[in-house]
């Protein structure tokens, strides 16, 4: 009888849920000559879509990956215990999302109601190895373990902070 | 890791003149310090051993205790501590609270003395702005309460702000309203303020005076007036006892409260900046991880570290790092 890991299960779910959608390929716009668009992000043709896939591991913390027939967009909502962890997180996405050039799988805003989006093209699908993208977005889910650290660190701090300051006085 | 209750720059521009007075130099330096204390300085060609010393701190808010426009006692304080080589000027410089001539001629010519005259004038702020606190203290000191003083009293410690103190025969109880503009600053300062309470519990700092947070006001705060008491990081509570201001350890308790948000502030403001730079170095860790998502070649050019791929395209290039 093994303890299976619950953070280990949401992201197995995961990534068995991107492999099936990564298949993705170039389609030309159909609304628009010469133009060739994600339309995950335009939604206008429904023949183009697949039903999005909603992953729940609490209230709090969920992945919606919802795909089309030449990109696939995947959003997170990280779970915040309190007010430190909730500007730690919103800093450190924040961050992430300006730096969304350099990242280019990154949508530079969230999807509405969740703190973090990525958008895959069939580009992206052809510059890069499909297992190494799946494994990189896990791996960004496992960020969540910085915001811990860092709010370990920032008490830490504190507590120095606080002790040279008492000791003045002794 | 703390602030020195001294200011460097006066400091130095002091010891350099006292060090060169044969020298005849125009000064005019004006500078500023955290919550808004200004200084300046100035000495001029045709007499080169007069040294004018200007302060100006942020003007008082109605319930802090303060006599001319200046805290209460400073000018006492100011002829206590420095003696009769100083004259006070008044009125001060146009646009200044205080200002100090001080004749390098009249002070003793033995270095050590004058060093230690000098770092004394470097830390006018402390003896300015702590003037009202030391008196206090001072009474603590000898188990007495200044005459006169009304439960609760207030004394500036940032522009039109405030923090308070309950003066007791036997113990002073000091609260300060923690205010910042920025929310992140707020947050972050609550989470530092509530250490501070924590940290006291550790069994070596039991001499250190005991502190508490609350998110609203204490009940010692009673009565002081309602918009002196907003605190969106919550009020920390000091308890001073007499060992705590005995002899040497006057002054440094009056500098240490006196500029106890500086201090947390000071900190936060640090933490930001270590937070920024470990999130940068994650955020490259993982664009370097998204890297190797590409296919080899496409990296390489870029990213080769370890060997040189042989072939007639690379005949020219040199041996990438």
């Amino acid at each position: 009888m093994f303890q299976a890991n619950p953070l280990r299960l949401y992201l197995a779910c995961i990534k068995n849920t991107l492999e099936a959608a990564m298949c993705l390929q170039n389609f030309p716009c159909q609304e628009v000559e010469r133009h060739n668009k994600p339309e995950v992000e335009l939604k206008t043709s429904p023949e183009l879509l697949l039903n999005p896939v909603l992953i729940c591991r609490n209230e709090a913390e969920k992945c919606l990956i919802e795909t089309s027939i030449n990109s696939l967009r995947i959003s997170l909502k990280v779970k915040q215990a309190d007010e430190l962890e909730n500007i730690l997180t919103k800093k450190f996405l924040r961050f992430l999302s300006m730096r969304a050039e350099a990242f280019q799988v990154l949508r530079r805003k969230p999807v509405q109601g969740y703190d973090i989006s990525f958008l895959i093209t069939n580009y992206h699908c052809e510059e890069m190895q499909k297992q190494k993208l799946i494994n990189f977005i896990i791996q960004f889910m496992e960020a969540k373990k910085e915001i811990s650290e860092l709010k370990i660190s920032v008490n830490t701090r504190g507590r120095l902070v606080a002790t040279e300051f008492l000791k003045q006085f002794m | 890791m703390m602030l020195q209750s001294h200011s460097r720059f006066l400091l130095q521009t002091l010891l350099t003149r006292a060090q060169n007075l044969d020298k005849a130099v125009e000064l005019d330096y004006q500078w500023i310090e955290f919550d808004d204390v200004r200084y300046h300085v100035q000495v001029t060609i045709k007499n080169p051993n007069i040294l004018l010393l200007s302060v100006s701190l942020p003007n008082p808010p109605p319930e802090a205790m303060s006599f001319d426009g200046l805290p209460l006692g400073a000018i006492e304080a100011i002829k206590t501590t420095y003696g009769t080589g100083f004259q006070i000027l008044d009125p001060p410089r146009d646009g200044f609270s205080l200002t100090l001539k001080l004749n390098f001629s009249k002070v003793r010519p033995d270095e050590a003395y004058r060093n230690s005259l000098l770092t004394k004038l470097a830390s006018i702020r402390e003896v300015v702005m702590g003037a009202p606190l030391k008196i206090i203290l001072k009474h603590l000191a000898s188990r007495t309460v200044a005459p006169e003083l009304d439960r609760l009293v207030a004394i500036m410690h940032r522009p039109n702000e405030t923090f308070f103190l309950v003066p007791q025969a036997d113990k002073v109880t000091v609260a300060f309203p923690m205010r910042f503009k920025d929310s992140v600053d707020t947050i972050l300062a609550t989470s530092f303020l509530k250490q501070f309470v924590e940290a006291r519990r550790a069994a070596s700092l039991s001499s250190a005076p005991s502190c508490s947070w609350s998110p609203t006001a204490p009940q010692e705060l009673e009565g002081a007036p309602k918009e002196t008491l907003s605190a969106n990081a919550g009020f920390v509570t000091f308890v001073i006892m007499p060992r705590h201001v005995e002899g040497e350890k006057l002054d440094r308790t009056v500098w240490n409260l006196s500029t106890f948000h500086a201090y947390v502030s000071y900190h936060v403001k640090c933490s930001e900046g270590f937070m920024h730079t470990r999130m940068r170095r994650r955020v490259e860790s993982m664009i370097q991880a998204l890297d190797q998502a590409k296919p080899l070649e496409k990296t390489r050019s870029m990213n080769n570290k370890s060997f040189k791929r042989l072939g007639l395209n690379d005949a020219n290039h040199t041996t990438s790092n």
